[in-house]
């Protein structure tokens, strides 16, 4: 892991110019949120719109506009985008499979302080009930760089989650390329398999260094992609090991644990799985470390809840 | 640009061929929205006769004016008019909502050629037209957007949400037609959530406005001759309506909304109305 840092908007914000400049049908309209479009709106101010405090209609103008051969980017907080936004979403982009970019931000813990109404942890399962829509939840920064271009390769509705403006470290300083529903190993044992996406790679990392301290060696998985799943790795890994772990900054219903068990329960049903994430509860106001903590889900917590488990393991 | 008798006797013809195809096809499927697809005959034909540039040959010609059926359960009368139009063969008509997968189900899917947006939930199709309208100027395109909504609908907060971003872009290659029959699913909207003073409503919000009577083809020809109402700002026509209409035992009843005539019903009016055998396929 590199000593650097960075935030996942910010990676956002610098390669919508660099898509926007290559391709001239990219449009950004945003509900008051324009500053996560950076210097994009500065540069091509008229393919830049603002409706106002508005997602509902950010989502239809950019439907209409996808409909008139745009490519659309909207943006909000993930709740606002999610839920507020979801009939617009469902109707207007999947429902015509149109070729729109929904990128929620400020996921997970990282509104931090704004409390519940801003926490995004249920966005995912809001977005999975849709059909057709591609999720992703990058890793780090420069994940969601590269991943921010190869969305823009991609003719379809796509979900992104991007956190908030804080720094984080980077965890992938040579990350070159993306492709949408590829995950990834990033460290290999034989002892459990923990399957993570965004933030929570990150924490899962810190776990797998604190196990392997404490004598277990684990395989750990970026799976950046939610939505398509990469059944083919799912189904290589689960061939050596009986118990997997899912984390993720987001309720068990519905997001990364919910798409994995629901893949391994017909294809692998001996397989035992941890689902790590916010059970049944919303967030509320702390720190980012505070709530990841109180959640169960920083990486000493993450350690110690996977050591019981494979503990108490029946086989 | 004069109106001849001529071209209101064409669009007459056509909006009781409409008419005449909603009670056909609902019937016949035992299902439908038919009261509010009957308000809409004279609106449709005006607009598809004489007022949109549309090719149905090429139904994504770039260039084409776009026109959303808000309130998508009116689709009946949309159907009518493609297929007169020559978007699709007449006889697809027969397939509305009687065969599975149908291309004419009891809203309008763009699957269908003509049809612009998914619609059936309402509120939707004013930001869609903001979209189209917007991608427009940006293509520096001349292509007009019509959305036609219904007046309940006006209760969805998300259409003043597109009203705002419509008059703050300044919009005049958009213009809403309100079909204003004054029913809605379970009353009179003036009953459940008034709408009154809807003309100043749209005015304040920052639109060009024209009341007009919706079953009136002059008036309607007059009106549209005249968008944009004022320049730089999108235009609504509040177009005052029956709901039912022509139906006489369906006109401005509440619980016609999503009714249809009975096999008995149909057949003796058929006579009356000159309506094709309901069997004709």
């Amino acid at each position: 892991m590199s000593e650097l840092k960075k935030s996942t908007r910010t990676s956002f914000a610098e390669a919508i110019v660099e898509v926007g400049e290559k391709n001239p049908d990219v449009v950004t309209v945003a509900a008051d949120s324009a500053s996560r479009y950076g210097d994009f709106i500065k540069k091509f101010p008229e393919r830049s719109f603002n409706v106002g405090i508005a997602e509902q209609t950010m989502v239809s103008v950019a439907a209409g506009m996808a409909l008139c051969g745009k490519i659309p980017v909207v943006t909000s907080y993930a709740n606002f985008l999610a839920f507020r936004a979801a009939e617009q979403i469902r109707v207007d982009v999947a429902g015509s499979k149109l070729n729109v970019k929904l990128i929620g931000t400020d996921t997970g813990f990282s509104s931090a302080w704004l409390g519940f109404t801003h926490l995004a942890l249920e966005d995912m399962g809001v977005i999975r009930t849709i059909p057709g829509i591609v999720i992703i939840d990058p890793a780090d920064a420069a994940e969601a760089y590269v991943a921010t271009k190869a969305i823009f390769e991609y003719n379809g509705p796509v979900y992104m989650r991007l956190r908030g403006r804080k720094e984080e470290p980077i965890i992938f300083d040579k990350k070159k390329d993306f492709k949408i529903g590829k995950g990834e190993v990033i460290k290999e044992g034989k002892d459990a398999l923990i399957i993570a996406c965004g933030n929570a790679v990150y924490d899962s990392l810190k776990a797998s260094e604190i196990l392997q301290s404490r004598g277990i060696k684990v395989t750990l998985v970026n799976m950046s992609t939610v939505r398509p799943l990469d059944e083919d790795l799912l189904l290589e890994l689960t061939s050596s090991v009986d118990n997997i772990i899912t984390v993720e900054h987001h309720n068990t219903t519905g997001g990364l644990g919910s798409a994995v068990a629901e893949f391994l329960t017909e294809k692998r049903p001996q397989i035992r799985q941890l689902r790590l994430g916010v059970r049944n509860r919303f967030g509320t106001a702390g720190s980012e470390d505070m709530l990841k903590k109180r959640f169960g889900l920083d990486g000493e917590t993450i350690a110690i809840s996977i050591e019981n488990f494979l503990k108490n393991r029946t086989k | 640009m004069s109106i001849t008798f001529e071209e209101i006797d064409s669009i007459k013809q056509t909006a009781d061929l409409i008419r005449k195809d909603c009670i056909w096809m609902s019937t016949r499927a035992g299902t439908g929205h038919l009261g509010p697809a009957l308000s809409l005959a004279e609106i449709l034909a005006t607009l598809y006769k004489s007022v949109l540039k549309v090719d149905p040959q090429n139904p994504k010609w770039p260039d084409r004016d776009r026109l959303i059926l808000s309130k998508g359960h009116g689709c009946l009368a949309l159907y009518s008019i493609l297929s007169q139009m020559g978007f699709f063969e007449r006889k697809l008509l027969g397939d509305f909502c009687t065969k599975y997968d149908t291309m004419l189900p009891g809203h309008p899917e763009i699957k269908l050629p003509g049809v612009e947006a998914n619609t059936g939930s309402l509120g939707h199709g004013i930001a869609l037209g903001v979209g189209m309208a917007l991608a427009a100027r940006m293509d520096k395109k001349e292509y007009r957007v019509f959305v036609i909504t219904g007046d309940g609908e006006l209760q969805e907060g998300s259409n003043w949400e597109a009203a705002m971003t419509a008059a703050y872009y300044g919009l005049d290659n958009l213009i809403v037609i309100v079909d204003r029959n004054m029913l809605q699913l379970g009353d009179f909207t003036e009953n459940i959530t008034r709408l009154e003073p809807l003309a100043e409503k749209w005015k304040s919000f920052g639109w060009g406005v024209e009341i007009i009577d919706g079953h009136d083809i002059e008036k309607l020809l007059t009106a549209f001759n005249k968008i944009p109402f004022v320049k730089g700002q999108p235009s609504v026509i509040i177009a005052n309506t029956v709901k039912g209409k022509g139906l006489k035992i369906a006109e401005n009843k509440v619980d016609w909304h999503y009714k249809v005539l009975s096999y008995e019903q149909y057949e003796e009016l058929k006579n009356e109305m000159s309506l094709e055998e309901l069997y004709h396929e």
